[in-house]
């Protein structure tokens, strides 16, 4: 499938789903205004303890590799090399979230649901994505 | 397929719009697409309309809403980059796939998000969309 984007309007978004009660009191969370650095930003947060929803599941923003910039061997291997790793991450994020979203009632690894750490380099891609498949490797750290 | 977000062409006509001083109208609004399988973000999307209510929520928390803030910041260059934060709250068991951010009037799409995979969420949970666009000049 083709997937067009705009180089020059890069756009970068994430939807963090979590429970509406508090995963320490179980009181409904409330939305919440905050400042982070000068951006006004929101928040549900329990007015009580100060805590959220249990995670359920968040998605990650995958940038597209920027387009070689010469024609040798060298620009063009890399381009390679970056979309190959931008393809496995892509993949690893939406098994990720597909995961994650079908085992929102039970326990699984933190990692699958906050997407943290994600996949640096190739190698690491291919490695978290087989450790995916496998129902008993993606039991364990 | 991958978590995919553009601008849309039709954000592209509306921001030279307001570069004009024409009539037109800055990001105000955001609404979540209903679909059970993941979509792709597109610039010509066959599903920017807003008003086409078989692809966008219109119940349960998800619908059509003011987005709840909207500012600037700075990626490369002072103020290149727009900000936005919402949290939708949901009051039914749906899908979400991504979702669209719309001009005051919501006749125009501006940016089109599509998740990595579909959120299913149930009565109560909410999503919270963290999103930035950054007009590129590096």
């Amino acid at each position: 499938m083709k997937v067009s984007t705009r180089s020059t309007f890069k756009v970068s978004a994430t939807g963090e789903h979590r429970t509406g009660f508090c995963e320490n009191c179980q009181t409904q969370t409330v939305k919440e205004f905050y400042m982070d650095g000068e951006r006004r930003r929101i928040r549900m947060v329990c007015p009580v303890c100060g805590g959220m929803g249990k995670l359920i599941a968040k998605t990650f923003s995958v940038q597209p590799p920027d387009p070689p910039q010469c024609l040798s061997f060298r620009c063009l291997f890399r381009f390679f090399m970056d979309t190959l790793f931008c393809a496995l991450l892509s993949n690893y994020h939406k098994r990720r979230v597909a995961y994650a979203e079908k085992n929102r009632h039970k326990v699984i690894l933190e990692r699958y649901r906050t997407g943290e750490p994600s996949p640096k380099t190739i190698w690491q891609a291919i490695y978290d994505n087989t450790k995916l498949t496998c129902p008993i490797c993606r039991k364990y750290n | 397929m991958a978590q995919t977000q553009t601008w849309t062409d039709t954000g592209i006509q509306e921001l030279i719009l307001l570069l004009e001083e024409a009539a037109a109208t800055g990001m105000e609004s955001i609404v979540c697409l209903e679909m059970a399988t993941p979509c792709t973000a597109a610039v010509a999307s066959t599903f920017a309309n807003p008003a086409d209510t078989a692809i966008h929520h219109t119940d349960s928390g998800l619908l059509l809403a003011a987005i709840d803030t909207v500012g600037h910041a700075t990626v490369n260059t002072t103020g290149d980059t727009i900000t936005f934060d919402h949290v939708f709250t949901a009051t039914g068991t749906k899908n979400v796939a991504g979702i669209h951010t719309c001009n005051n009037d919501d006749d125009v799409t501006f940016i089109e998000c599509c998740f990595n995979a579909v959120l299913a969420v149930e009565n109560t949970d909410t999503i919270t969309i963290d999103g930035q666009s950054t007009i590129d000049q590096a």
